[in-house]
């Protein structure tokens, strides 16, 4: 920066800047506290009504505060049995695990082969992996739905797992591909040249490098999966594979206007799992966005 | 016996040129191999499970399959002719250039609002995951709630009967020209966090010598903001709106959810549109035409995005 000449500055004038400055500052925080509240509403709203009994809910005011915590449970009981909610809750952690776990370490391996070893025409491979993120999801869905149906996929939960692993690899095959072109590559010719192979090279010099990123991208898929209901719609119609959304959806469409209380119920709680995963994990999370944005 | 002079000239126990070019491209050809390998697994899923699914798509929407046949006849552009025909399809359209352009603009500068709002402020970090927490939820679950708060004695009209407003009650999700716009709001509420989020990384990533530069130099905070930070942060602004717009005009979840009771929901968006005509319908050669109208718009959309951010890489 350049040298400031004291003599020519007006310190009064930074003062009153200044001045002005804590004035702003307080305009502000109000401002972001009025709009913070604003958007919890919502928020709020869902957390009052789960405990609120059908009556009680129907007749108040809806931002009112419940008379007593004990509706709460017949509300979850409800809420529990109505979605099946034992099997939606494991379809989703298990398509959201193995889905987003296969996905992450498949985009591990393939960044490896377009980064760590030479060989020609890269950016084509490249882009066919990546491809795979230029299409709206619509343009899989009737294929997909008749293929399946062909194989005997339709309402299997392998099926579901094979499509969820694939539509989640394209992204992190990008992101891995940008982090492991930053790693140094002392290590991995050293090894080399020890003769060890390369998985053995990925396995024991890449992959531990790489748990920070892969680690965030797989929050990111396995958020992504839970909360979809597209291709659950689609791909599922049994209650024992669909996933909690589409139960959810479904609850919804039956019972949105008798039960309010309990269609809100349900949808706090299949939304718990994502949001305590988010506020215990938020580092991971933003570490995953800033990835994103490179 | 006839011999190269590279070869006769060389010492013996030194291969010749030839030969190490030859050992060269066999080292090549290994290295390709492996590294395909080592591609194959992401090669097999998104070969198998997303771009043959889109080569079949294509194919469909010439074909005139519907309900249990017709796979096999060649229909031409038949059902895209239907397309411009269709009442329907006309109104879906509109209603989803309605959420092209609205996605266009708002989440990012919402999101570039916010982000200035709480940046530096105290306790931003509250802030920010204050209005990031609509993102953990899924739209599904948005779509619930909101279809709740905008319900009959739902917040927004308790709210407007409350200071006196009864004549703006509506029945939000019911109308014709209020359905897109409450929605596009609640989209709005669950994705302005992650916008903010993405431009605050953008801001906190500018280098900070040409602002103090404009700063000492008595430049005012808008000119600092219109003329230094505003060009800098331009390339991460095009990659906001092009995620927002992608993500937007394809939502699928959450309108379903929430156009529940419109009547004739398949107008919603060529989305639902989509979905309706070949789940529904069986429609399934009609319905694949859809889905590649919108690869096109959504093709085209990142396609100029893109050539926009090479043109601002090269400033």
């Amino acid at each position: 920066m350049a040298a400031v000449d004291l003599s020519k500055l007006d310190f009064d004038a930074i003062a009153r800047r200044e001045q002005h400055t804590d004035t702003r500052k307080a305009v502000m925080l109000a401002m972001a506290v009025m709009l913070a509240l604003a958007w919890m509403t919502p928020f709020y709203y869902l957390v009052v009504s789960i405990f609120k009994s059908n009556a009680e809910y129907g007749t108040g005011h809806p931002l009112a505060l419940p008379q007593s915590w004990e509706p709460v449970l017949h509300n979850i009981y409800e809420a529990w049995t109505k979605t099946r909610m034992a099997d939606g809750m494991f379809n989703s952690a298990l398509y959201g695990f193995i889905g987003g776990g296969a996905a992450v370490f498949i985009a591990a391996l393939a960044a490896y082969g377009l980064t760590r070893i030479e060989f020609r025409g890269k950016g084509f491979w490249f882009m066919l992996i990546f491809s795979g993120t230029i299409f709206p999801l619509q343009m899989y869905l009737i294929p997909l739905f008749m293929g399946y149906t062909k194989l005997g996929l339709n309402n299997t939960r392998l099926g579901m797992i094979l499509f969820y692993t694939a539509v989640c690899i394209p992204f992190p095959v990008l992101v891995l591909r940008n982090y492991m072109a930053g790693l140094p590559r002392e290590m991995d010719e050293a090894a080399r040249l020890d003769g060890c192979s390369d998985f053995r090279i990925f396995r024991s010099i890449i992959l531990p490098n790489c748990w920070g990123p892969m680690t965030a991208l797989f929050l990111i898929q396995f958020t992504w999966i839970w909360n979809d209901l597209l291709f659950s719609m689609v791909l599922t119609s049994r209650e024992e594979v669909r996933s909690l959304m589409n139960g959810l959806m479904v609850l919804q469409g039956s019972y949105a206007a008798t039960t309010p209380n309990v269609v809100m119920t349900a949808t706090l709680m299949a939304s718990l799992p994502t949001v305590i995963l988010f506020l215990l994990l938020r580092r991971h999370f933003m570490n995953g966005l800033k990835l994103q944005s490179l | 016996m006839t011999a190269s002079i590279a070869e006769t000239s060389l010492p013996p126990g030194i291969p010749s040129v030839d030969a190490m070019a030859a050992t060269e491209r066999r080292r090549g050809r290994r290295r390709f191999w492996t590294a395909l390998a080592f591609m194959a697994p992401a090669l097999l899923f998104v070969g198998i499970f997303l771009l043959l699914p889109v080569v079949f798509n294509i194919y469909a929407s010439l074909t005139q399959w519907a309900k249990f046949s017709g796979l096999g006849e060649y229909a031409g552009l038949a059902n895209y002719e239907r397309l411009l025909s269709n009442p329907n399809f006309f109104t879906a359209t509109a209603r989803t250039v309605v959420w092209v352009v609205a996605s266009f603009f708002l989440p990012a500068l919402l999101g570039l609002a916010l982000a200035l709002l709480v940046k530096g402020l105290k306790g931003e970090e509250t802030f920010k995951s204050i209005y990031f927490l609509p993102r953990m939820f899924s739209a599904t679950a948005v779509g619930v709630i909101w279809y709740y708060v905008y319900a009959n004695e739902g917040i927004v009209n308790t709210m407007l009967r409350g200071i006196g407003l009864e004549g703006l009650a509506q029945r939000w999700l019911y109308e014709a020209g209020l359905a897109t716009p409450a929605m596009i709001i609640t989209h709005l509420w669950q994705q302005v966090g992650l916008t903010m989020v993405l431009l605050l990384l953008g801001l906190n990533a500018l280098p900070t010598d040409p602002i103090e530069a404009a700063k000492v130099d008595g430049a005012s905070r808008w000119q600092v903001f219109r003329h230094i930070v505003l060009p800098l942060l331009a390339p991460t602004i095009l990659v906001v709106v092009t995620v927002s717009v992608l993500a937007g005009f394809t939502s699928f979840d959450l309108v379903w959810v929430m156009g529940r009771d419109f009547p004739n929901r398949s107008t919603l968006t060529l989305a639902v549109n989509q979905y309706w005509e070949s789940f529904r319908a069986g429609y399934w050669a009609y319905g694949a035409a859809i889905a590649v109208v919108l690869g096109a718009i959504a093709l085209s959309i990142s396609w100029s995005l893109g050539l926009l951010q090479q043109r601002l890489d090269r400033r």
